[in-house]
């Protein structure tokens, strides 16, 4: 009996122990970021659903990811600006990355500087885990309400490695996911720390067990077939057809990951822990599958007159720029910014006048379509196609 | 946190299963060395090879020592340590001086310090001058390599004595509950008190903390900046050494194993020579022994004396790192003794005394903005911010504005002013020595223990993977 009782008693203790932790959790939510004391706090707070799938919540704000009233990350949109999108995933959203360090920030801050003046305005269109086949469908949608000149196509193509997962047409969306009173903050923190703390090897084995119980359901694949990078290719296409015919400039960028172009040795920790996403595909089959996704784009590049940036032959495939498999850490992301504000100004002859004009704001209607001349009048953006490609 | 927590984490833990499993003594000093080498080799494994090396050659010039009682046996022992010492901490920052950046002095300046180095070279340095003093040491082999690696104390300190461990490494091992309770409390608080050092560090929101207003070296501070600065940069280091001071001694505890103080409420001092027997206690007293002690003696004059104690201060400085700035540390500190001396030497002449109530809060503003304003030469970035900031501090126009973030005036006031109240109601509780949450229900404990671990390990850990988790 004595003995069950103080059993008892240390297990409350531990229980006090985990609650005086999530109420330090939530209060340190509230004062750094302003997150509700009461109810969840996790990522879902960024996105809603519509009839093509996720997007973002205009306004939405958790942690550093702050969306615009549009749904895009970064700031809201500025008038009198030459506006270029970034398509793309998660690589392109921004994670590990400081917050306004993500590469479309750092390449507005750096066309703009190289301009002399506040004329560009880079807006992230991308969300985590989005596909190509999913950008062609908000095409109509960010063109009419961002009026962009020019687009950086930067695709994931991890994303091609099981074709199921590419939603393939307009498909209703799912039900919105219900918030979650008892989501354990604390919860998070203990994984990050462990992780911080934990080492790799360790990691590694526990990601390895994680892929080795899921892989069991799937027939493995050493490499991806060719099927999918076909249907890269082939969406990648129909994206640049999209943007075309409605005025806006493709550029595309190849896909950089920390395995280099051609990896003398991959790195068997960071193939692992990208794996944990993908178990139908062996470790070695990724580092083909960037090879020959990015193979795809070049030739698509090349055959269709489309402006490319070799990202992964020119981003030094070092820990320093990656923060895992594919993200950039903020270092990488200035890299990125860098090399694509290179080939951005190497291309287009941008001459800024002592005076910038244009609409007050690109979303009020009647005057946006009347923008687009006037500001190409204005600014004498040349574009200069290359013969090389 | 980092890798090296978690074998910090497993590695004492599994000596301290075996410790409580195995009875002989000897076989328990082993255990322990044998976990010290393996936790300092995670830091590298030269450095290992250095600390052996050091340990083994140390030990033989004590066991000649002892034989051959002279101050030539010393002196070899005095510089086989500071030739370590100086090659791998002075020598990289000479030759940069030196040599600037040409390809000898880069050469140089890649010596890497190994961890720790001037704690256990100064602990090899204690064993001499005590068995020189003919103190009763007669320690084995592996106690003598005990005490240099001894994995709580070879990293940061505190700078034992071998005449303070080794009779503890002798005795027999209990684990009792109460070690245990003291032990667990000192590390909570520790590392409550090291997450409070890296909140003013980094601020409450990223880039407003005292690292980054130290980064910017092109603002120019106003007067009342320097002296937020100057005092939250004292509490800094004073939370961050002092919680590293009570993870240490509370994790030498959980072996039954007492280790001095190192920190003593330096910031209720009321004078300069209060405050050094209070702060970085091990290391001063090891000034204080070893170095001021004999040199003082040498002549009776008060001039030499002060001269002692100035260039012992300024030895004390240049302990923590080979630069200018740190040598001018030592000399402020070395000055504001002197003065001290000198004040005190007045008062007794003239007979002039303060009422109590007058004297201590006058004395203890005095010491505690003195003190304060030595932390600009410890912590500046270089001679230039230094001197900039020293100038800040006498444009009394400059007071009227300030360019700090308001939240760092704020964090800063409340820790300092939190740290004072908390001093001021501990002599309430009766068993304060025992850790701060003696005493407490085990409920009130447990929710302590959790707010403790969760500013001192969760509060930096922001999940970040999580947005690829779902996708």
């Amino acid at each position: 009996m004595k003995r069950s009782a103080s059993i008892l008693r240390i297990l409350f203790g531990l229980l006090i122990f985990a609650a005086a932790g999530e109420l330090c959790a939530r209060i340190d939510d509230f004062i750094a970021y302003g997150a509700p004391l009461w109810g969840s706090y996790n990522t879902d707070r960024l996105y809603e659903r519509d009839q093509i799938g996720q997007r973002g919540r205009p306004g939405a704000r958790y942690k550093k990811w702050q969306l615009n009233s549009m749904g895009y990350r970064g700031p809201e949109l500025r008038s009198g600006t030459i506006r270029i999108v970034c398509f793309g995933s998660s690589e392109t959203f921004g994670l590990y990355e400081a917050n306004d360090e993500e590469f479309p920030r750092q390449l507005e801050r750096d066309l703009n500087a190289r301009s002399g003046k506040e004329v560009f305005q880079v807006v992230n269109v991308a969300y985590p885990g989005e596909t190509v086949a999913t950008s062609i469908l908000r095409v109509p949608e960010i063109v009419e309400s961002i009026h962009p000149r020019f687009a950086f196509i930067y695709a994931s193509p991890a994303n091609y490695i099981w074709l199921p997962w590419i939603r393939p047409s307009m498909s209703g969306g799912s039900p919105e996911k219900r918030y979650d009173m008892f989501d354990l903050r604390v919860a998070d923190r203990t994984r990050t720390a462990l992780k911080s703390i934990l080492p790799e090897h360790v990691q590694t084995w526990l990601r390895q067990r994680d892929v080795d119980s899921v892989a069991a359901d799937y027939n493995v694949m050493d490499r991806v077939p060719d099927e999918n990078v076909s249907r890269y290719r082939s969406d990648l296409a129909t994206l640049v057809n999209s943007l075309r015919s409605r005025g806006v400039e493709p550029i595309l960028v190849t896909h950089a990951s920390p395995f280099g172009e051609h990896p003398a040795k991959p790195d068997y920790q960071l193939l692992t822990s990208w794996r944990k996403f993908y178990p139908m595909l062996a470790n070695e089959g990724f580092i083909d599958m960037e090879q020959r996704m990015n193979d795809a784009m070049r030739s698509l590049a090349a055959s269709e007159h489309i402006q490319l940036v070799d990202a992964a032959r020119e981003i030094p495939p070092s820990r320093d720029n990656f923060a895992d498999f594919c993200h950039f850490t903020t270092l990488g992301a200035g890299l990125m910014a860098s090399r694509l504000a290179d080939e951005f100004t190497a291309r287009n002859d941008v001459r800024v006048p002592a005076k910038v004009g244009g609409p007050a704001n690109s979303r009020e209607a009647g005057i946006t379509a009347a923008w687009h001349p006037m500001c190409q009048a204005v600014f004498r953006v040349t574009r200069r196609r290359s013969s090389s490609l | 946190m980092s890798t090296e927590s978690f074998y910090y984490a497993f590695v004492v833990s599994l000596t301290l299963l075996l410790a409580c499993v195995v009875r002989s003594v000897r076989a328990r000093q082993i255990i322990y060395l044998f976990a010290s080498y393996i936790l300092y080799a995670t830091w590298g494994m030269p450095f290992l090879g250095l600390l052996i090396l050091s340990s083994l050659v140390n030990y033989t010039l004590g066991m000649w020592l002892r034989r051959h009682l002279s101050v030539a046996c010393l002196w070899v022992g005095v510089v086989f340590n500071l030739a370590i010492l100086a090659t791998f901490k002075y020598l990289p920052c000479v030759a940069i001086l030196a040599f600037g950046r040409s390809s000898f002095g880069t050469w140089m300046a890649r010596i890497a310090l190994p961890v720790g180095l001037s704690f256990w070279t100064f602990q090899a340095l204690s064993y001499l001058f005590d068995i020189y003093r003919e103190e009763e040491l007669d320690p084995s082999l592996v106690e003598f390599c005990l005490y240099m690696a001894f994995w709580p104390t070879v990293l940061s300190g505190p700078i034992c004595r071998l005449g303070n461990l080794l009779p503890q490494f002798r005795q027999q091992f209990t684990p009792r509950r109460e070690d245990f309770s003291v032990g667990f409390d000192r590390m909570f608080l520790g590392l409550l008190l090291m997450a409070l050092a890296e909140m003013m560090g980094a601020g409450i929101r990223s880039g407003q903390g005292i690292d980054a207003a130290f980064a910017s070296t092109a603002t120019k501070w106003s007067g009342a900046d320097v002296w937020c600065l100057a005092i939250g940069y004292g509490f800094q280091l004073f939370f961050n050494f002092a919680g590293y001071c009570h993870i240490v001694i509370g994790a030498a505890r959980l072996f039954g194993i007492r280790l001095d103080e190192n920190f003593s409420r330096p910031y209720l001092s009321t004078t300069p020579s209060i405050f050094w027997t209070r702060w970085h206690m091990s290391l001063s007293f090891w000034i204080r022994d070893y170095l001021f002690f004999p040199l003082a003696t040498v002549r009776r004059e008060k001039w030499w004396r002060n001269l002692a104690l100035v260039f012992s201060m300024v030895t004390f400085g240049l302990w923590h790192r080979g630069a200018v700035l740190f040598a001018i540390w030592g000399l402020y500190h070395g000055i504001l003794l002197v003065l001290h001396r000198k004040w005190q030497q007045l008062q007794r002449w003239s007979g002039f005394s303060w009422p109590q109530y007058v004297a201590i809060p006058v004395s203890w503003a005095v010491t505690f903005a003195a003190i304060s304003f030595g932390w600009i030469f410890f912590r500046a970035n270089d001679l230039r911010q230094s001197f900039a900031m020293v100038a800040a501090v006498f444009s009394f126009p400059s007071y009227g504005q300030h360019l700090l973030p308001p939240r760092l005036y704020a964090l800063i006031a409340l820790l300092a002013v939190g740290y004072f109240i908390l001093i001021a109601l501990s002599p309430l509780r009766r068993d304060r020595s025992e850790g701060i949450c003696a005493g407490l229900p085990l409920e009130f404990k447990c929710a302590l223990y959790g707010v403790m671990f969760y500013l001192a390990v969760l509060h930096n850990a922001e999940p970040q993977q999580f947005i690829y988790f779902q996708f």
